[in-house]
């Protein structure tokens, strides 16, 4: 019997397994899939909007939705007292590569109806442009800013979008990409140099800092006496 | 390489040339000056502990009462890198720590040590990728490299050792040969581009760190208690 799981490098290439319906018996056990809420919800209330459904290991629901309206659709999610996703537990991406189009991976999970749900964004790899979520969930914030300097895909206001986890002065590019070379694009010596080229002190900010400074009592502070003027 | 250079900062000429402790051979009063001061020097090791992974759970092993690194005199972990003799550095070192790396061994009192423990901080280990230093050597001078993935404390006990012999054959005429850093290596890489090239290529740190610490001598085998003075 010829093995037709795809497994290693040929599921990279092949890309994700695709379930178009979403709802038919799981391939594994026969079991049927159960129904998420939120997703015949969202198809409701969005519409258009919500581009693909797909079921994983028989009960991770995965909601692909239009990439432009991602903030509105969120939004409700979060918002919808019927749904009130309230915690976004991570924001992260996924190259298939084979210029195949990125997907930024939303996790969102509901502390009152002990719900989780997964919603994707396609981005085309033209046009890695995408909304931020931060004015939504403050933890966007910085998990967006690790998808940007990881995969390069830009979200549009968001507050401090730089690099996180690479260095400030790193201009290899976006490291997770898949047509990134694994010891990156410069040479070792090359890298070498310019990691020693850091300033330590931007590691922190200012308030950092000062904390390392000496300290200086409240009193005189406050009094604003120096014992100079006094002698 | 600052440690290796013979010009000296300041433009002076060596003691062993100057004639400080006598013209060229050692008298009776170097060596027994060697002697009290290197005594002195390698029972007293402070270590400075740079640890960034699992190789500093077995540093603060061997720490621990079980093997006890105070009995070779590393009574005190200095977390000051002022107060240090000797910088362990243990466990894998991303680019973006390199710069931490250096400063704190630049802010290091001479004369001072360095130990690189584990496999990942001689050669990057299995991280051969775009975010990791393949072997410290590229940035600080090395004096032990301790195999091991992570070394046990019997290990790091063994290169501690093996500083302690360092010391033990070193001489206060050779000071300045052995210890002055030239001030333009501060901040900067310790290797050439090409000595870079050659050892952080795919296996290269694995194959060729024996021959460039210069430490390990393969013609002959010593016994701890061959070091005992």
């Amino acid at each position: 019997m010829a093995d037709e799981t795809r497994s290693g490098l040929d599921a990279v290439e092949a890309g994700p397994a695709g379930s178009e319906d979403g709802l038919a018996p799981d391939a594994a056990s026969g079991l049927p899939v159960p129904e998420h809420p939120t997703v015949s919800a969202l198809r409701a209330r969005f519409g258009d909007a919500v581009l693909r459904h797909e079921v994983g290991a028989r009960d991770q629901h995965v909601v692909f939705i239009e990439p432009s309206r991602n903030v509105e659709v969120l939004g409700w999610l979060k918002e919808d007292p019927a749904q009130d996703y309230a915690f976004l537990s991570d924001v992260t991406a996924v190259d298939y590569g084979g210029g195949r189009p990125l997907q930024v991976v939303y996790q969102l999970f509901s502390l009152t109806h002990h719900r989780t749900l997964r919603v994707k964004c396609e981005l085309p790899v033209t046009a890695l442009e995408v909304d931020s979520l931060a004015p939504l969930w403050k933890t966007a914030d910085w998990l967006e800013r690790e998808v940007y300097d990881l995969f390069g895909i830009r979200f549009r206001g968001h507050p401090d979008l730089r690099r996180i986890l690479m260095p400030e002065n790193y201009a290899e590019g976006h490291p997770l990409r898949k047509d990134f070379p694994l010891r990156g694009r410069f040479s070792r010596a090359e890298q070498t140099r310019r990691a020693l080229a850091q300033e330590v002190e931007n590691f922190y900010i200012p308030l950092e800092m000062d904390l390392g400074r000496e300290p200086q009592l409240p009193a005189a502070r406050e009094s604003g006496s120096d014992p100079a003027d006094q002698a | 390489m600052g440690l290796t250079d013979r010009k000296l900062p300041g433009g002076g000429t060596s003691a062993r040339s100057g004639g400080l402790f006598g013209a060229g051979g050692p008298t009776f009063l170097t060596t027994k000056l060697d002697f009290i001061v290197n005594w002195g020097r390698r029972s007293s090791l402070w270590p400075m502990p740079f640890g960034t992974a699992c190789c500093a759970i077995e540093m603060m092993a061997s720490a621990g009462s079980d093997y006890d690194v105070s009995r070779f005199g590393m009574e005190r972990f200095s977390f000051s890198p002022r107060q240090a003799d000797v910088l362990i550095c243990a466990g894998r070192v991303p680019y973006k720590l390199a710069p931490v790396l250096r400063r704190t061994w630049d802010q290091m009192l001479q004369p001072k040590w360095a130990i690189s423990m584990g496999a990942c901080a001689s050669s990057g280990g299995v991280f051969d990728n775009y975010s990791m230093v393949q072997g410290i050597d590229t940035i600080i001078p090395v004096d032990v490299y301790i195999p091991g993935c992570p070394p046990r404390p019997e290990a790091l006990i063994y290169g501690l050792m093996m500083i302690q012999e360092k010391i033990r054959q070193e001489s206060l005429a050779e000071h300045f040969d052995n210890r002055a850093e030239d001030p333009e290596a501060v901040a900067r890489p310790r290797a050439d581009d090409q000595e870079v090239g050659a050892l952080t290529g795919p296996f290269g740190n694995s194959t060729r760190q024996n021959r460039v610490s210069g430490l390990v001598q393969t013609d002959r085998v010593s016994r701890p208690e061959d070091r005992l003075p």
